[in-house]
């Protein structure tokens, strides 16, 4: 029975968002307080009924009900219980219901929390939303019902995609939802505006902590998406400008010019309009991003079971929203105030530049995905646009990009002086020079492109800490006032530093994986050995291993080095019982920021096996640096200073806006 | 039971939607209000960074004299009241009486199935047998009980051959294999492994089909299903005369009414009048007896032309397979210059496949794989054909 009632539960909430989409607008328009009263009401109706809906199914997950058809097509009865549980959005259909779950999520925080917003804004960010939630619950109800029923019930359940069967399963796709949803949020606001025909003060205020949670998680779902790649599909690689990763990367890329740009209108009220805009195109690309991977046009594990009238759906509903969108803003845009002025060099024209690279960058990624894609469609030509179109488009924009990124936070807001802060940056530039040339002296036979890069990541790290530094008012104070400033420097300042600083830090893992990996694939019999970086590999042999829901060839290997073992790993080649699939598990042996990266490939006969060797130096940083990134993300999340009351409630203490992400 | 919650479900939504619009907000709040909230705020926030010393003298004072600025316009503003209560609300409290239960009741009872109960997998009770349920259920029994014992040899010698009846024949080929690991080679057991291979390698013996029915013939000389196959192998492989000999052979020792009589008598005839070509195009013939049909990656290929097959007729038998390894190379060299033609591929896979080339199959199958990029359909087609022959693709990205 809790299945049918999440089966309703779920078209009483279609009906509710419809509701939430009319009324409010109607209400907004009028100065109707009734009807404007209905958005928080009806959002948060949304919410408990989703989340109703989502328990129902996560339920019949759970109790391996096969009755219900999305169960028994991914699920098995064998499957261990964390996977059952993650099952849920292992699939093309339980991932709408996560994704409209975070979607109404949003907008239920937006009506519990928005009691600081003017009246009429408020709505109409609740009533966009709602055109959101329900284009997409409409979606689901009619395309892909999570909830259609199988009479007699199958006995057994057809079994989760192998490759899913992983802990990041658990975590990649509900952050990389909670990013793109919550540039949802983001596009609401700015589409409220363009409806409202103003931009409240709030409204900066409410956009940048949005942003700087979307991004957050975003930042946090792509690098786990990309490591998981790297150590479950075992070919070594952590990034392969696949469509599907480019899919994610494109709203990313928005999404940080988005933040800086939100930066600006907050604290200086310039930009407005164009952050507006970028506001549209941040979500614009995510929606892009899942007609791309849901419509079938490509074939991916992302793509689930393809059905052309989903593809056809989900791009009508793009269709709206994005040209709906658009045609707001040129209709609109004019009728905007625009913001305040400043000079070329300064804080604002910094972040201004920043902008134009990143939504070049943005372009250079779309095209490089969308060309093969339209030719196709077009002539029928089968092209692929690997990484070298992107290496030789996205690598030169982002250069001189990351060589500006320290004089941005060290400028002045409205007008700076250029040479004062290039002074204040020579230790950070002598420091990164200096590393650059000891890279290119010690490390034999790498090339000078290499030490160079090198350099460039250790110039944004150096150059964050200088900004802090500076700001404390190193060298100018005495040490006791400077470690008074230090402490009471806003956080957005550590969140700045410390994100950049992750970029350093990614762009060094980058540069040395790309410069110094090596990669050897040898026959191996047991008792062989063979060399990774300075480790020696020995290969114990093969044995055959049965987990609860899959058998396996373990393929063990001592390390050692210079003559010492050190440790052991254990690469595998798996075949899952049910759907008789083969994934490889792939052994690795973390040493530091080093990995050595073990994947099993054909049994020959006579007992050897073909073993990939790949020895990786650094290339933990790359997803240390994404860490970084997302942890400077949530020191600015709560930083004090996001702060408003609202006028109507001055006895009760303020909320922090921030703090409900 | 269910209709009552979800009525109880119904109204609980649509009071909460009623509520605001049965309650409007008494207090009038003036929207302007917020936007001088929020510059007031920015004015405190330049005073406390002015007290830690983060901002000093003459930015401070342009930074609070443009803040200033803004205030002033902001409380000049129009004041921008809202209505307590219109009579849109009473049309608000009308849409959602109507328009919610409505919407929600048509909606479910167009796509929901409301007297379902959930049927959680610990607590379903035994389902009615009917035939083909109860084999299911069998044979689900039986793979719980060798997952947990797989060492019952007993156990898969039973469960192979309703695997084999059931179609599902990587299953029976893993019980097969069982049942010989843990209880030795019979003739039955061979064969049935043998059929299931040949199953799976969609109507081609393969070395290890051979391999598998030769073991059953070397176990009971005059089995006849593995007489059939090895003759069979040896046609496909364009050993006509030998072929045409086994399976006369066979018709002799079989009684003339049996079942697989008048697929021998075929294959006889054929093999008598026809050229060996036919057969090289690897026409998948209905095995005999009790084995089910065969579902192989069917392949339309552009067959040799009318004129190729009649000169062929005329020719010995190395002149027929000269003639053959000729098309082969003529579509390895078309597919140099035309890698794009993924039917092209498969087929010149299946062909070396066919003559017994492993190798240049495989070498064949990775050219392909390197021209077809990640992520693409035909890789995929590729893929599972390879899977279904036994070729292993040297590497594999994804």
């Amino acid at each position: 029975m809790i299945v049918e009632l999440g089966h309703y539960a779920l078209i009483m909430a279609l009906a509710t968002a419809l509701l939430q989409s009319v009324l409010p607008i109607i209400g907004a328009r009028t100065r109707d307080a009734g009807l404007m009263g209905v958005a928080p009401a009806a959002a948060i109706a949304s919410f408990v009924l989703i989340l109703f809906a989502f328990v129902a199914l996560t339920v019949s997950y759970v109790t391996s009900d096969f009755s219900v058809k999305n169960v028994w097509e991914n699920s098995h009865s064998m499957m261990p219980m964390i996977y059952k549980f993650s099952g849920v959005w292992g699939n093309h259909e339980g991932s709408m219901m996560l994704w409209l779950l975070i979607l109404v999520f949003f907008s239920a925080l937006v009506a519990f929390f928005g009691g600081n917003l003017p009246a009429t804004l408020k709505s109409n960010v609740l009533a966009v939303q709602a055109w959101i939630t329900s284009a997409f619950l409409t979606f689901v109800l009619l395309t892909s019902n999570p909830f259609q029923r199988l009479s007699p019930a199958p006995l057994e359940g057809r079994d989760l995609n192998p490759i899913l069967q992983d802990i990041g399963l658990a975590i990649h796709p509900p952050m990389l939802y909670l990013g793109y949803v919550g540039f949802s949020i983001c596009f609401s606001f700015a589409v409220a505006a363009l409806i409202d025909g103003r931009i409240d003060a709030a409204w900066a205020r409410w956009v940048r902590p949005w942003t700087l949670a979307a991004w957050t998680a975003l930042t946090a779902g792509i690098a786990m998406g990309s490591y998981w790649a790297y150590y479950e599909l075992g070919w070594g690689g952590w990034w392969f400008w696949d469509p599907v990763e480019n899919a994610s990367f494109m709203p990313w890329l928005a999404g940080t010019a988005l933040l800086h740009s939100a930066l600006v209108m907050e604290k200086r009220e310039a930009l407005k309009i164009w952050t507006i805009l970028l506001a549209i195109m941040t979500f614009s690309l995510s929606l892009l991003g899942t007609f791309l991977v849901r419509s079938g046009v490509l074939t991916s594990v992302h793509a689930f079971a393809t059905d052309p009238t989903r593809g056809i759906f989900i791009l009508c509903i793009l269709v709206a929203f994005i040209g709906g969108a658009f045609a707001l803003f040129a209709l609109r845009a004019q009728t905007l105030s625009p913001g305040g002025l400043f000079a070329p060099i300064s804080r604002e024209g910094a972040l201004v530049l920043n902008n134009l690279f990143l939504t070049t960058a943005t372009a250079t990624v779309l095209v490089g995905t969308l060309y093969p894609l339209v030719l196709e469609a077009i002539t029928g030509a089968k092209i692929s646009v690997g990484p070298p179109f992107f290496n030789l488009t996205f690598g030169p924009l982002m250069i001189p990009l990351l060589l500006a990124v320290p004089f941005g936070p060290l400028l002045a807001w409205k007008r700076g002086d250029l040479w004062a802060v290039t002074q204040r940056l020579y230790m950070a530039a002598g420091v990164a020079l200096l590393v650059s040339l000891a890279v290119i002296y010690f490390a034999t036979g790498a090339p000078v492109m290499a030490g160079l890069g090198i350099g460039l990541g250790v110039w944004l790290i150096a150059g964050s800490l200088t900004d802090i530094a500076m700001r404390s008012g190193v060298g100018k104070v005495a040490l006791p006032i400077m470690w008074r400033r230090f402490k009471g420097l806003p956080r957005s300042a550590f969140g700045g530093a410390l994100a950049h600083m992750g970029l350093g830090v990614s762009v060094i893992g980058i540069v040395a994986v790309t410069a110094f990996a090596t990669e050897s694939v040898v026959t191996m019999k047991p008792g062989e050995t063979t060399v990774g970086g300075p480790f020696t590999l020995q290969f114990e042999g093969l044995k055959p291993n049965t987990g609860p829901n899959y058998t396996e060839l373990q393929g063990r290997f001592v390390i050692s080095r210079d003559g010492q073992p050190v440790s052991h790993l254990t690469a595998a080649k798996r075949v899952f019982t049910a759907r008789q699939m083969p994934t490889t598990e792939a052994g690795i042996y973390t040493n530091g920021a080093n990995q050595l990266y073990v994947a099993l490939g054909d049994e020959l006969p006579g007992g050897g096996v073909v073993v990939r060797v790949w020895w990786k130096p650094w290339v933990t940083f790359i997803w240390f640096g994404a860490i970084f990134m997302s942890l400077g993300g949530i020191v600015s999340l709560f930083d004090r200073r996001l702060r408003i009351g609202a006028p109507a409630k001055s006895r009760a203490p303020a909320v922090a806006v921030g703090q409900e992400t | 039971m269910f209709w009552i919650l979800a009525a109880v479900m119904t109204v609980a939504v649509t009071i909460s939607l009623l509520v605001p619009l049965m309650r409007p907000r008494k207090k009038d709040i003036d929207a302007r209000e917020f936007d001088v909230e929020v510059y007031s705020d920015q004015l405190r926030e330049i005073e406390r960074d002015i007290k830690i010393g983060s901002l000093s003298g003459q930015e401070a004072e342009y930074a609070r004299a443009e803040v200033g600025r803004r205030l002033i316009k902001a409380s000049k503003a129009e004041a921008d009241h809202t209505a307590a209560s219109t009579g849109l609300t009473r049309f608000g409290r009308l849409a959602v009486i109507v328009f919610l239960p409505f919407m929600a009741l048509a909606g479910y009872l167009a796509v929901g199935q409301p007297g379902m109960p959930a049927q959680p997998l610990a607590t379903r009770v035994a389902p009615v047998p009917d035939s083909n349920s109860n084999i299911q259920v069998l044979v689900a029994q039986a793979e719980k009980h060798l997952a947990s014992n797989p060492q019952d040899g007993k156990g898969w010698d039973v469960l192979a051959p309703i695997y084999l009846g059931l179609n599902r024949m990587h299953d029976s080929e893993t019980a097969y294999r069982n049942a010989i690991r843990l209880l030795g080679s019979t003739a039955a057991r061979q064969a049935g492994l043998g059929q299931s291979l040949f199953s799976q390698s969609g109507g081609i013996v393969t070395a290890e089909v051979q391999e598998a029915f030769q073991k059953a013939q070397d176990l009971q000389p005059d089995n006849p299903l593995s007489a059939y196959f090895l003759a069979l192998g040896l046609a496909q492989e364009g050993k006509n005369e030998q072929a045409r000999a086994d399976f006369v052979k066979l018709a002799e020792n079989s009684p003339p009414d049996a079942a697989w009589m008048p697929l021998v008598r075929e294959h006889i005839q054929r093999l008598g009048t026809q050229a060996g070509m036919d057969q090289l195009q690897a026409e998948a013939a209905p095995p005999p007896v009790d084995v089910p049909a065969v579902d192989g990656p069917a392949v339309d290929a552009p067959g040799p032309s009318a004129e190729d097959v009649a000169a062929a007729s005329q020719m010995s038998n190395e002149e027929r397979l000269d003639m053959i390894a000729g098309m082969v190379a003529g579509l390895d060299a078309k597919l140099r210059e035309n890698p794009d033609d993924s039917t092209g591929w498969l087929r010149l896979i299946r062909s070396h496949m066919v003559l017994g080339q492993r190798d240049q199959a495989g070498d064949a199958l990775s050219r392909a794989l390197d021209h077809f990029g990640a992520d693409n359909a035909d890789r995929q087609a590729l893929l599972a054909m390879a899977s279904q022959l036994g070729l292993e693709p040297k590497e594999l990205k994804q």
